[in-house]
């Protein structure tokens, strides 16, 4: 095996060869494929499962064999990138949406769009129709199958709302209405809110209470951002109001959760996975919690983000194996296995919409945030972002909260900084 | 003749050489190279010319990275310094086991890996209720966010870089002051000369070069300064920096256009004008070694 | 009287002052170990964890990394990495050390100009062609890939030649009127006197090997050759589910090594600075 491996290096200046030589001898020779994953789905539970799935595959296909590799999040694209680099490529391989634009730049992922419409009908019919289309960045261009993903969720720490008098029975329904609650918990000497200006994807939850996937994004053709100054100086006036509020951590921070659970913060908007820290803390310290829809600015209307892992193929001569392998682990019966056993959202609608997963309360609740939420950087796989477009965002919704900016001249300035950031 | 003369010379010096043209001096000319060039890794590379530098120089990020590492270099290489040498000092005047004992626990800081120590200096730099803020609400002062107050985030950084490194320029300090023939201090003893005195004389004299090893490699790596704002931050290859870019360095913002926008002609670019900068400070400590060392 | 006292004034100082450094470098390494022996979901940052409260819980997490990862054989992989690394920094480096501290030959200062100079380029220029060089000689996930490229280390070369720098010229001449060749001077005059130096890299070294992350995370990319700081990656992802305290378990095991390492070979450092202290 590890000779296989050094051929396979040594080769690697000529692929081009290789590939064509070794495309006719694939079916009959053993075949290892390489699949990487997130580290969190390589670990206990999720591991098992994985390699269940992996197991059923390779019976039905005799003489291969799948390895799965898991790796940290920047990891990953750091290791796809080299890959790529070097011609090492993983076959399959997860990442998230929002790095497709590179992975396509340094041709690690392959167009599967005639592959994916020569599927039975019913098969795609089983996805979730927004999540697909952001594996497509043309309409004959498919880049990925659109795999795990979330919706932001709105944890409310119960014992905190209740000690501010709040009646926690029914979730804000509206955002002045949390705002109310909010100025409430922080009168009665408690946090309400991490800092939301401090993190991209908060300063993005936010945005959306106001606005929505038309407002948000960007416009790739002329290299602009597509948010709309009305309603960011909204947004703005927002993050001012909190200011005072807010417990000035970010909501990643693991001071965050700390707040939350010693009860000192009462609200943490944030992804599903936090969970386990809190249900841990349910159980030991008698931490009192849920979680609930982000509210908006009307009633109806939900904040919050939301984001899928992709799994995508490489060109080369196993990619139609690998293809296959990644239609099998997102197909309905192994999507809806994987939502039951660690009660997390994905991408397969059908999977969700089955009896036994759509009775887990933390997927009831995620299948509805992401139903009504904002794609966090859509749209995937044109163009790669630029560094200093997340951080002029997070930078001037700082200013404006610390009060350098008035929401309005903070909102034109950071469109301005924005616009001149894609034009680079 | 000559060849046969300086022959061994050369062979002792052939391993270094030969591994160190293959494993820095070429990949660091292929860097120069791609420096000029459009290059993702996989594409062939297209000559851009000086576009990569031009971007690179107009860049707000440059600017502020840039801003940062000098403030940065200008507090934490001579605070490190001194309290290194401070450590040692101390260390040399406890004798047998509790030497052993300081001289350890000094340095055991050095042994974590860098990632270890900046994931524990998150925690105790919380807000509210850090420790340190914690120690802080004791003596009734308000609580600080060290690490996204852009007032106190460069030297949260400082704090914990001193922390990590002190141990170990202690210990080459140490080495250095071993090596300080004894029979220095007892004529100056004799001579009549206070402690303070001999410090002054004898043992900051007979130190200058490990001192200046110690400057110099602290300076040249505070340049690069990468791990631990990289973590302090909570940073990945698409945000980094923290809070309105107070801890952006170079470095990191090199790592963010290379693997985070995969644009390695750019990043390699970067490189270059950082190590212009860290060449010039070096040459700077060079020519005053050699003026000190003519006066 | 005053005499009498000034000394002792100054010994309760010094060892106040040696004290409370020792808590401020120790504390924050003990505070981890105590939220590592804590029951999981209790809060991190609050209280002032000044004991473990949950031995069970500790060993629990522990063995449920173990038993999760492969953490045993990325011990081994990065011993091994360590282990050769200083070896090959060592030898290699002493070798040329010797040269450029001690002699003179044409070609030095502009051969010793470029190593030095190559300490001021930072790794991530050279990343990318290391990286690709290091494929195209098939090494990508072997141990020699991880291994060969980091034995050049100009730092080791700076190091030594200070040191080595400090050897009387009279010494090395006497060594050459009594008949010793070039190697042997190097091997029974040169590595002798610069003992201290060399275990002192040789500890520095393996520190810089233990906590290197970037370089194995590109060229081992497959589990069978993660080092320790790659699985200790594994727990680190900011979004993964991983509770804080498993994270701080995988954390703490990475250290461990290190601090043994440096507790057996502070013996030998002790044992070569009193050498030296008698010679010189």
């Amino acid at each position: 095996m590890r000779t296989l491996n050094k051929l396979r290096a040594g080769i690697a200046g000529v692929v081009a060869l290789a590939a064509i030589g070794s495309a006719g001898i694939a079916a009959a020779e053993d075949v290892k494929l390489q699949y990487w994953v997130y580290s969190d789905f390589a670990q206990g539970d999720a591991l098992a499962l994985q390699q269940e799935f992996i197991k059923e595959f390779t019976a039905k296909h005799p003489g291969v064999s799948i390895e799965i590799v898991g790796k940290g999040d920047d990891d990953l694209t750091a290791g796809q990138v080299a890959g790529a680099a070097s011609r090492q490529l993983p076959d399959v391989f997860m990442n998230a949406q929002s790095v497709g634009a590179q992975l396509v730049d340094v041709g690690a992922l392959d167009n599967l769009y005639t592959k994916w419409m020569a599927l039975p009908e019913d098969y795609r019919a089983q996805f979730d129709a927004d999540a697909l289309k952001g594996c497509m960045p043309k309409p004959d261009e498919l880049y990925c199958l659109p795999y795990t993903g979330f919706g932001s969720l709105l944890f409310r720490n119960l014992t905190v709302l209740e000690k501010a008098g709040i009646d926690a029975s029914t979730p804000p329904a509206t955002w002045d209405e949390w705002l109310a609650q909010m100025k409430k918990v922080k009168e009665a000497g408690m946090y309400a809110i991490p800092d939301d200006t401090l993190v991209f994807n908060s300063v993005a939850e936010i945005y959306a209470t106001s606005g929505g996937n038309d407002s948000w994004g960007f416009d790739w053709a002329n290299r602009k951002t597509r948010i709309d100054p009305a309603i960011m100086t909204k947004v703005l006036q927002k993050f001012v109001d909190m200011k005072e509020l807010n417990s000035s951590t970010s909501r990643n921070d693991q001071a965050t959760k700390d707040l939350f659970i010693s009860n000192q913060l009462a609200f943490h908007n944030i992804g599903p996975w936090v969970n386990p820290t809190y249900a841990d803390a349910a159980k030991t310290s008698g931490l009192k919690y849920d979680f609930v829809l982000i509210p908006g600015d009307t009633p109806g209307k939900t904040g919050g983000i939301r984001s899928y892992e992709m799994i995508g193929v490489a060109p080369g001569p196993h990619a139609d194996l690998a293809f296959e392998f990644a239609t099998y682990v997102t197909e309905k019966g192994q999507m809806a296995r994987w939502a039951k056993l660690l009660s997390r959202y994905n991408a397969n609608a059908a999977a969700m919409a089955d009896p036994d997963v759509s009775a887990l309360p933390l997927i009831k609740v995620s299948v509805e945030a992401a139903h009504g939420a904002m794609d966090v950087a859509a749209p995937y796989f044109i163009s790669s972002v630029p560094s200093c477009y997340n951080s002029t965002v997070t930078d001037i919704a700082s200013a404006t909260a610390d009060g350098e900016y008035t929401p309005e001249a903070g909102a034109k300035e950071m469109i301005t900084q924005l616009n001149d950031c894609l034009a680079r | 003749m000559t060849l046969r003369r300086y022959l061994p010379h050369y062979l002792m010096i052939a391993p270094f050489i030969i591994l160190f043209a293959m494993f820095f001096l070429y990949p660091i000319l292929s860097g120069l190279y791609y420096s000029f060039h459009a290059w993702n890794g996989v594409r062939p590379p297209e000559f851009i010319g000086l576009t990569n530098y031009q971007k690179i120089i107009a860049s707000r990020d440059f600017a502020t990275a840039m801003r940062n590492l000098l403030t940065y270099v200008a507090i934490t290489v001579p605070a490190g310094i001194l309290v290194a040498l401070g450590l040692a000092l101390l260390v040399d005047n406890f004798t047998g086991r509790w030497a052993n004992f300081f001289r350890n626990a000094y340095f055991m800081p050095v042994v974590l890996p860098a990632f270890l120590a900046a994931t524990i200096w998150r925690w105790i730099y919380a807000p509210n209720f850090g420790l340190l803020n914690m120690m802080l609400g004791w003596f009734g002062l308000p609580s600080v966010n060290f690490l996204n107050d852009t007032g106190t985030m460069l030297y949260a950084l400082v704090a914990v870089d001193v922390w990590v490194s002190a141990g170990f320029n202690m210990v080459i300090i140490l080495a250095g002051l071993k090596n300080i023939p004894t029979e220095l201090y007892e004529a100056a003893r004799l001579d009549g000369a206070s402690k303070g005195q001999q410090i002054v004389h004898i043992t900051i004299p007979m130190l200058g070069p490990v001192l200046f090893f110690v400057v110099t490699y602290g300076l040249i790596s505070a340049m690069q300064v990468f791990d631990k704002p990289w973590l302090l931050t909570g940073s990945s290859f698409t945000t980094y920096g923290g809070r309105r870019n107070a801890l952006l360095f170079p470095v990191m913002d090199m790592m963010g256009r290379a693997f985070g926008g995969v644009r390695f002609g750019e990043a390699a670019a970067y490189g270059f004008i950082l190590t212009v900068a860290i060449m010039v400070l070096t040459a700077a400590m060079f020519a005053l070694r050699g003026w000190r060392g003519r006066k | 009287m005053n005499r009498m006292s000034r000394p002792s004034i100054w010994t309760v100082l010094k060892w106040v002052l040696a004290v409370s450094i020792a808590a401020i470098a120790l504390f924050p390494i003990w505070w981890m170990i105590n939220v590592v022996f804590a029951v999981p979901g209790e809060p991190v940052s609050l209280n002032p964890r000044l004991f473990p409260t949950s031995i069970p819980a500790g060993i629990e997490k522990i063995r449920l990394i173990f038993t999760e990862t492969d953490y045993l054989r990325a011990y081994g992989i990065s011993l091994l990495y360590a282990v050769l690394t200083i070896a090959g920094v060592l030898i290699i480096g002493s070798l040329a050390a010797f040269e450029f501290a001690l002699f003179d030959f044409p070609g030095r200062r502009p051969l010793f100009g470029v190593v030095m100079l190559s300490l001021m380029v930072p790794t991530a220029v050279t990343i990318i062609p290391t990286y690709l060089l290091t494929s195209q000689l098939g090494w990508l996930n072997t141990m020699q890939g991880l291994v060969v490229p980091g034995l050049a280390s100009a730092f080791g070369l700076f190091m030594l030649m200070q040191f080595m720098r400090a050897i009387p010229s009279d010494m090395i001449e006497a060594a050459r009127l009594d008949g010793a060749s070039h190697f042997q001077i190097y091997w029974h005059v040169a590595l002798p006197l610069c003992r201290n130096a060399l275990v002192t890299l040789a500890i520095l070294t393996f520190m810089q090997t233990w906590g290197n992350y970037m370089w194995p995370l590109i060229v081992s990319s497959r589990p069978e050759m993660y080092t320790v700081g790659q699985v200790v990656g594994l727990f680190n992802s900011p979004l993964s589910h991983q509770t804080v305290d498993t994270v701080m378990t995988a954390n703490l095991l990475a250290a461990i090594p290190p601090l043994v390492f440096f507790l057996i070979f502070q013996r030998k450092i002790v044992a070569g600075i009193a050498m030296s202290g008698t010679k010189g």
